[in-house]
């Protein structure tokens, strides 16, 4: 790589030096200019830790003493289709894109309303194409393993939805190393044409025996008018870490509706920061996070108003059994000039062990007059009155806690537009409650 | 069937009930009638098994089973009912599967089968016909929006798909204008056989005007005062509960 790079102050991490490593076997490509500075400056800033303001709730001194390697461009054998929790019947989907490793396995040229490219290809033929949606790069502690993706993405999908898509387009993020030092970075962009509508959603799911760190990062951007529904669904196993950041810039009267689902991974952290840059752009962002076994789940949202009469309305629902920990952070921001902002942000817990935490931290921060923001945070456990009027009908405690905890979600889970996606959610959720058996029965 | 033994219960740190004596038999009704604070929702919710609520003393026999010791869950099953006086609202738990899964815990723990879904979605539009209830019911979460007068019909139509041996009824009657008084005693009534009991507690008298029962009793202080047959209602209706207690004290 031809860029040159100034040493870092050290000390380095092993982390960091083995990222630095992997930019060294990187080939020059028509985005090095910008890899490079985002390199340079991942390096600079090191990574993330608990003094960064985002980063309070998650550890990654760990992390920073493992040295990784890229994960392979393909697996071994076959996707195996009990790897993917098969989130839509083959009948409910526009198509199905693959991506192992971050590397996409090329379908058909496209669908219907949906231009399918992989990037490495389309950086060669037009590399302006990729590199506005590269630039501008981030400081912030939220976007710092944004950077190092940037930087280091070989790969990846871009998606221009051009027309109304009906059926929901499916990509589908395989993880699957070669050994317990793997790194992976998944890179999706998605820009809805003026006008445009499309559901997409994006699964990771692990195949074999080590799944490797996993540091993605979608880019979506709506023009005019367009609509998009998105989801991430993270379902990886319990040894797993997944670091994703989400970036969303809206332009005018576009509207999106984003769902972060967590039903699996061993450490995940999700990032969504939202521009809504112009006037009339809306975003309903829906969290479900669930902390199962020893996972450790921390989201971080931040949504910029940056034009008036800009609206969000975020939804998270956080619980907690055993001994994991559910950390949701949420920021509003309200920019100068972003009169008649309206933002709500609801966001609850609910504990299901004594070993089990839950940290919830709405934000607001306005700059803006004559605004409308409202937030609201509660943690709990079961309401006592609930409980016992379910017992007292003869249920099991079990059946009694997880129809409980099942209602709790509702919130999120009506929100889904597409019905299969939500079957196939609530049936993963539902494994990982107390008497799954007889809930599946409720359905 | 029941017996109850100078039961004492205390809540929040406070003694309610101060040893409580009453048997009740296959086949009958009793009212328990008294002023407010008087310990009456207390005493159903220790027979249903409330766990904040600690008992401090006496013992209650379920057909010859020690009752006090069952979790809620296992009375229920063992054939006990209790209609709230206000019934929680679960939004997002459904009102039909949480009464299948109430029907079908009865029957797995009387080692019968479960309810074939179509059996029970006739069962249960025949008691909400009787109960007078709309549709919109099997559609809703529990208690969801309801008004006080459909949460108490709704306690009923539950107590008459699982068929409770012993049903205790707190204040069902209250808030219910008097259309609703009558098709909720006609529940009731349905449910009046040898092998089963119930137990009303209530403030008036005008709900035994259609459930007539067969002993009526007068909780005030944590204790049974006066027990007697239904003209004991009556005699209360028109003297007010002092009178109980100072014929007491005198």
């Amino acid at each position: 790589m031809s860029t040159a790079l100034q040493s870092p102050a050290p000390p380095m991490s092993a982390a960091l030096r083995s990222f630095a490593a992997q930019w060294q076997t990187r080939s020059a490509d028509s985005l090095s200019p910008v890899r490079g500075q985002a390199m340079k400056r991942f390096l600079e800033l090191g990574l993330p830790s608990s003094r960064d303001e985002t980063w309070r709730y998650t550890n990654l001194r760990s992390l920073a003493a493992q040295s990784f390697v890229d994960a392979p461009r393909r697996l071994a054998g076959e996707i195996a289709p009990n790897a993917a929790l098969s989130l839509l019947g083959e009948a409910d989907r526009a198509a199905s894109l693959i991506v192992v490793n971050g590397y996409p396995i090329m379908p058909p040229s496209g669908v219907e309303g949906i231009e399918i490219h992989g990037l490495r290809e389309l950086a060669h033929s037009d590399p302006d194409a990729v590199k506005r949606f590269l630039e501008p790069l981030s400081d912030a502690d939220q976007q710092r393993w944004a950077l190092l993706n940037t930087a280091l993405f070989v790969d990846g999908l871009y998606l221009k939805i051009t027309g109304r898509v009906a059926a929901p387009l499916v990509v589908l993020h395989v993880a699957s190393g070669e050994g317990a030092d793997n790194i992976a970075y998944p890179r999706i962009i998605i820009e809805a044409a003026a006008g445009s509508s499309a559901t997409i959603v994006e699964q990771y799911v692990a195949q074999g025996e080590h799944t490797p760190l996993s540091n993605s990062n979608t880019h979506i951007a709506l023009r005019r008018g367009a609509r998009l529904e998105h989801y991430r669904v993270y379902a990886t196993d319990a040894g797993a870490t997944h670091i994703d950041s989400l970036n969303i810039r809206q332009e005018q009267d576009s509207s999106c509706k984003q769902f972060t689902i967590v039903l699996g991974g061993g450490l995940v952290r999700s990032t969504l920061e939202a521009e809504l840059g112009q006037r009339g752009a809306s975003l309903d962002s829906y969290s479900l996070l669930v902390g199962h076994e020893a996972r450790h789940v921390d989201c971080v949202n931040i949504v910029t108003h940056g034009a008036p009469d800009t609206h969000s309305n975020q939804t998270a629902r956080a619980i907690a059994g055993d001994m994991s920990r559910v950390i949701f952070n949420s920021k509003v921001i309200v920019n100068a000039g972003a009169v008649h902002a309206h933002s709500q942000q609801s966001c609850r817990g609910l504990l299901l062990s004594k070993t089990a935490e839950i940290d919830t931290r709405p934000q607001l921060e306005i700059h803006a007059d004559e605004v409308k923001c409202s937030h609201g945070a509660t943690t709990g456990r079961l309401d006592p009155d609930m409980l016992f009027y379910m017992l007292s009908r003869g249920l099991d405690r079990d059946t009694a806690q997880s129809l409980l905890v099942y209602a709790f979600l509702a919130d999120v889970l009506t929100g889904m537009s597409v019905p299969s996606a939500r079957a196939a959610i609530e049936n993963s959720l539902i494994a990982q409650l107390p008497d799954s058996q007889t809930l599946r029965k409720f359905r | 069937m029941l017996q109850i033994t100078n039961l004492s219960a205390r809540v929040a740190g406070k003694d309610i009930l101060k040893g409580v004596n009453l048997e009740v038999r296959a086949g009958e009704v009793h009212a328990i009638m008294g002023p407010n604070g008087s310990g009456k929702s207390t005493l159903a919710q220790v027979l249903a098994g409330r766990e904040d609520y600690e008992v401090t003393g006496g013992s209650v026999t379920f057909d010859g089973r020690d009752l006090l010791a069952l979790p809620p869950e296992q009375r229920a099953r063992a054939g006990l009912f209790l209609g709230f006086q206000y019934p929680v609202e679960i939004p997002g738990v459904n009102n039909v599967y949480l009464l299948k899964a109430a029907l079908n815990a009865k029957r797995k723990a009387a080692g019968e089968p479960e309810v074939d879904a179509y059996e029970f979605l006739a069962l249960i539009r025949q008691k909400m016909k009787l109960m007078q209830m709309s549709d919109s019911f099997l559609t809703r979460g529990v208690n969801e929006g309801f008004s006080g007068g459909e949460k108490k019909r709704n306690e009923v139509l539950q107590m008459l798909v699982l068929e409770p041996k012993l049903a205790i009824l707190d204040e069902t009657d209250s808030g219910l204008d008097i259309d609703a008084l009558k098709v909720v005693s006609a529940g009731v009534n349905t449910l009046r056989d040898p092998k089963r009991a119930v137990v009303l507690v209530t403030h008036y008298q005008r709900l035994l005007d259609y459930i007539v029962p067969d002993q009526v009793h007068v909780l005030s202080g944590g204790r049974i005062l006066k027990s007697g047959d239904r003209s004991l209602a009556l005699e209360l209706e028109r003297r007010g509960y002092d009178w109980v207690a100072e014929s007491q004290v005198a």
